[in-house]
């Protein structure tokens, strides 16, 4: 699997340039080792995901998922799941294997863990990308809406702790989630995708939805996520 | 069965006479009952025991010999919110499974699963809390009356030895221990299959296996290798296929299951059953394969073994041991152990690791160090992050024993030597620990004076390791090496005594080798000239210098010619490999001269070239004074990184290249200021913690790699940090400044409550807080001194603070 080289620099927030301006030495020099580090990791870590596909019910609470103890309320979720039937509870993880080397490299060279870590975060969602387009592979006919996780705008972080049961994560998958609703392997990601009959066009990519915005340099330094 | 004794003679007959079926799935057969099981399966125990008994029973008539009791989760963690607590559920779970095979022959185990959070390092649950809840389990379980202990479906080496060990130090029950493996053959912590087998084998399990995780279909293969690795029987209790994740139903039938099972046993497996997806259908299958298949026949493949649950190490060509983890002659690791410097001592482990050691030998004993806490405290910071087997280097009982608790895999020992009284305090803790053990040819009336007498003492130490019960490819010998400048002619008589314990014997060698050349010019040419005779003659485990390259060459050449290093591709690599000029991230533009000759301090510096840096700071502490050293060089060169990364003109990495340069400076000075006995460069102290609940570190440990450099003495409390823990250290260390990081908005509150117990304690200390989700307006309410939005302003904030 291939990470998004432009995604990792940006969590170290380096202004990636383009094939236009191709920025100064030493952004050059940065996308140099981080092209490097990602190649390695890639050869080492290949991201996990687990799935399941649950019926919605509409109902007064919110969006029940049928077979779970899972309700999705709030805001976010009426705008997401307003046409979908059905909804797919993704969990991606670098696992175990990623905290360890990031640890390792941590004693052995700071400057290249930073490195590591974004590549990390990086790569965690081309898992889940890939599982995205393994989920459309699967439910031909259906559409897709965007991806949403727990802590996204109104949806509570507390629902992962459903999800996860629900995917049987801890046995499927080796993940555990700790009373600070944190994923340990660090670098594991859930996510809600609704599945409708109609085309879902894209509503929350991008800083809007991002509980880091008021805080990030790259945003400050003009930069953004928004495709 | 009650009867400790009597259970264990049933079990063993049971097990030796063959076949042995086991039940089926509790969670998904209770499903399939149309039974809610809610968070907490274990409470059906009590709130509805006719189906628990009912599904025993069903797995006895469809032939099971041994029935799980429901405790699979049955531990203080798994439970809280529950209402009940583990002792509660297990007697009642016990008794229910007892109840179902009342007037049959079949047994009832204990069933102990995970505790569902990660132990160290991975998670913050300690070694010792996972014991303590283990030994919970267990004692509960005797209690009831269960016939034996099953530990199941674990994935981390290091939970399933703290479990293991609670079984055999809590009852006399026979000991299942069996873990999940993905179809890649490691479990999701990245144990091999070797190094479960071989590692609780070791620590006294008396069948191995694996359950759950991947269907059958992809288990025979690692049934295979676990059969060769083990003489105990082997357990597959393998999930019905994979649940599918539009369905949510597991994807392989009665029949397929079979099908599956009868490669299992072929490939050696003898105790069987179904887990995951399977139910009594399924157990009906297993039972027919049993009575129609014979019992399959296996190897044991013997070999001396080491490892960690990542990296198997078997002793079948040379193999480099490590030697610098030692303080013997060396002030800069002396002082590191007085001060509890376990950073420093990681460090020195990584290198050797970078270098080529396989394993490494781990040394701690110094006057005024209590060894017995600190080998323990070395073994778990070594293993948080280097993956090398170690072998724990003291003759200090109490030590040893503390360190090899708490090892995680099979370790070795050094040494014992023909000394009885020795012997008998150091064999039973090899025995039980599963470890391997180093004999020295050293008698009780001296030095050996030939090879003859070294043969005589490690025939010795042979026997009495046996007498004890530990292997003989668990016995390693060490043939003594004399300095040649005093003994010149025992450096041959070593040799021979190699030779004839590897050949006559059969064991594998070892030797500390660097002691020959002692007195010599040219020391490495002896060194060198010697391990490749001893290397040539059989020994297997050199104990040397890894970082000396010319050493490293000389075992390089020897795998060439003895063909280990096939078509020699690792020597030509070695060799041919751009022996390029260290190119780090440069913080500034590379000018064309790269001679280190002209750099300065500060280029090196700046341009994050570590090895250069040291190089040149070593020539300048020749004739400058260490503290001008890094006030007028040091500090500037990183106060120049600071602005232009502030600038945004380098990065953060670049800035922290140019931190790790300046931390190779500052080691130079340290061990400066130690041989010239002048006053150590100390600044003030500070403590940094990321607060409790937040695993997420690296923002913090960057934080402490930039203040080290500017020469705070920087008090390190970890992750998940209690406030308590925090006072404590301000408390105990008479510290002035403290900085809290925290990562998620779950966590924000552990940072105010932090703070708030700061500031009950007289003179309390300056607050700092960072981290991903702290705005300056947060900081502000939660009553902190300062916000510091990145690393680099979090150094200006301690400078205004400290000075």
């Amino acid at each position: 699997m291939r990470l998004n080289i432009d995604e990792a620099l940006r969590y170290l927030n380096i202004r990636c340039g383009s094939n236009l301006s191709p920025g100064s030495a030493q952004e050059r020099e940065m996308r140099r080792k981080t092209e490097k580090m990602a190649e390695m990791l890639c050869f080492m870590v290949e991201p996990k995901y687990i799935y399941r596909v649950l019926a919605i019910n509409k109902t007064a609470q919110g969006f029940e998922l049928e077979g779970t103890d899972i309700v999705i309320s709030g805001e976010l979720a009426e705008k997401m799941l307003l046409e979908s039937s059905k909804a797919v509870l993704v969990i991606c993880t670098l696992g175990i294997k990623f905290d360890s080397m990031l640890r390792t490299e941590q004693v052995r060279d700071m400057s290249n863990a930073l490195i590591l870590d974004a590549c990390g975060s990086a790569l965690v969602e081309a898992g889940c990308d890939s599982a995205e387009q393994e989920i459309a592979a699967r439910m031909k006919g259906m559409y897709l809406t965007d991806r949403f996780s727990p802590g996204y705008g109104d949806l509570p972080l507390e629902l992962q702790e459903k999800m996860s049961r629900a995917l049987n994560a801890e046995k499927m998958l080796g993940i555990h989630l700790t009373d600070s609703m944190l994923f340990n392997p660090s670098k594991t990601v859930s996510a809600i995708i609704g599945l409708a009959d109609t085309p879902q066009p894209s509503k929350i990519k991008g800083c809007a939805y991002c509980t880091f915005r008021d805080n990030c340099e790259f945003r400050k330094g003009g930069g953004s996520c928004d495709k | 069965m009650n009867s400790g004794k009597e259970a264990e003679a049933v079990i063993n007959n049971l097990i030796k006479n063959g076949f042995v079926v086991l039940d089926g799935a509790t969670g998904t057969a209770l499903h399939k009952m149309g039974i809610d099981t809610g968070k907490y399966t274990e409470v059906l125990n009590i709130t509805n025991p006719e189906a628990i008994i009912q599904l025993h029973r069903s797995y006895i008539e469809a032939g099971s010999q041994i029935v799980y009791a429901n405790t699979f989760g049955a531990s203080r963690y798994k439970l809280v919110g529950s209402g009940y607590t583990p002792e509660e559920l297990i007697i009642a779970g016990v008794r229910n499974a007892k109840k179902a095979a009342e007037g049959t022959s079949v047994c009832v185990a204990l069933s102990i699963g995970p505790l569902g959070q990660l132990l160290e390092p991975l998670g913050t649950l300690t070694f010792e809390e996972a014991y303590e809840a283990f030994k919970e389990m267990v004692l509960a379980g005797v209690n009831a009356g269960v016939d034996l202990i099953v530990i199941e479906t674990m994935s981390d080496l290091y939970e399933i030895k703290a479990a293991l060990l609670a079984a055999k130090e809590n009852s006399e029950l026979p000991v299942f221990a069996s873990m999940s493996f993905e179809k890649n053959g490691r479990t999701f912590t990245g144990c091999t299959v070797e190094s479960a087998a071989r590692t609780l084998e070791a620590l006294g399990a008396d069948a191995v296996g694996m359950n759950c995780s991947v269907g059958p279909d992809n288990l025979a293969p690692l049934i295979a290798i676990m059969a060769k690795n083990v003489k105990i029987p082997v357990i597959a209790k393998p999930n019905a296929g994979l649940p599918d994740p539009v369905t949510g139903n597991f994807d392989m039938d009665p029949e397929e299951f079979k099908a599956c099972m009868e490669k299992c046993i072929e490939a050696g497996a003898t105790i069987v059953g179904g887990c995951c997806g399977t139910d009594t259908r399924y157990i009906e299958k297993v039972k027919e394969l049993t009575i129609e298949k014979p019992i399959p026949e296996r190897t044991y493949e013997k070999a001396s073994f080491v490892c960690t649950p990542t990296i198997p190490v078997k002793i079948d060509n040379v193999k480099v041991v490590g030697e610098r983890i030692n303080p013997t002659g060396k002030k800069r690791f002396q002082q590191a152990l007085l001060e509890n410097d376990l950073d420093y001592i990681l460090q020195v482990g990584i290198q050797q690791m970078d270098a080529g050691a396989q394993i490494l030998d781990v040394n701690v004993g110094y006057p005024g160090v209590d060894e017995a806490e600190m080998l323990p405290k070395v073994v778990k910071k070594l293993q948080s992050a280097i993956p090398l087997p170690l072998q724990l280097d003291s003759t200090n009982p109490a030590a040893l024993e503390a360190g090899l608790r708490v090892y995680n895999g099979k370790p070795a020992v050094n040494s014992v030597n023909e000394e009885k009284e020795i012997q008998e305090k150091i064999l039973p803790i090899v025995k039980k620990y599963g470890a391997s053990v180093v004999g020295l040819t050293l008698s009780n009336k001296g030095l050996a004076k030939d090879a003859d007498e070294r043969f005589e003492i490690a025939s010795q130490i042979l026997y009495a390791a046996k007498s004890y019960g530990i292997a003989e490819e668990d016995v390693w010998i060490d043939c003594l090496t004399l300095t040649v400048s005093a003994q010149q002619e025992q450096a041959k008589e070593t040799l021979r005594a190699i030779y004839r314990v590897k050949n006559e014997l059969g064991l594998r060698t070892t030797l500390g080798v660097s002691n020959i050349s002692f007195g010599m010019p040219e020391r490495g040419l002896i060194t060198r000239t010697f391990l490749a005779q001893a290397m040539a003659l059989g020994l297997d485990l050199p104990i040397i210098n890894p970082n000396q390259k010319e050493i490293m060459d000389v075992v390089g050449a020897h795998r060439v010619l003895t063909g280990e290093d096939a078509e020699s591709k690792a020597y030509i690599a070695r060799h041919t490999a751009e022996d390029a000029f260290e190119t780090n991230h440069s913080a500034v533009p590379d000018n064309k001269n790269n001679e280190p000759a002209s750099m300065t301090l500060e280029d090196a510096i700046m341009r994050g070239l570590k090895s250069e840096a040291a190089k040149i700071a070593e020539e300048m502490t020749k004739d400058t004074d260490e503290m001008a050293l890094v006030q007028e060089h040091l500090i500037p060169a990183l106060d120049k990184v600071g602005t232009l990364y502030e600038q945004g003109k380098v990065f953060l990495p670049q800035l922290l290249s140019s931190a790790q340069a300046a931390q190779n400076v500052f080691e130079v000075i340290r061990v400066s200021v130690l041989n010239k006995g002048s006053a150590p460069i100390k600044k003030e102290k500070l403590v940094i913690a990321t607060v409790k609940g937040d695993i997420h570190d690296i923002g913090k440990n960057i934080v402490k790699t930039l203040l080290e450099n500017y020469g705070y003495q920087v008090i390190d409390l970890g992750k998940d940090v209690q406030p308590e823990e925090v006072c404590k250290a301000v408390r105990e260390g008479d510290v002035k400044m403290v900085g809290l990081s925290a990562l998620m908005t779950t966590t924000l509150p552990a940072m105010e409550e932090t703070i708030r117990q700061l500031r009950e304690i007289p003179n309390s200390p300056a607050v700092m807080v960072g981290g991903a989700v702290v705005t300056p307006e947060y900081a502000k309410s939660i009553g902190a001194d300062y916000y510091a939005k990145d690393a680099r302003m979090a150094v200006e904030v301690v400078r205004k603070e400290l000075g």
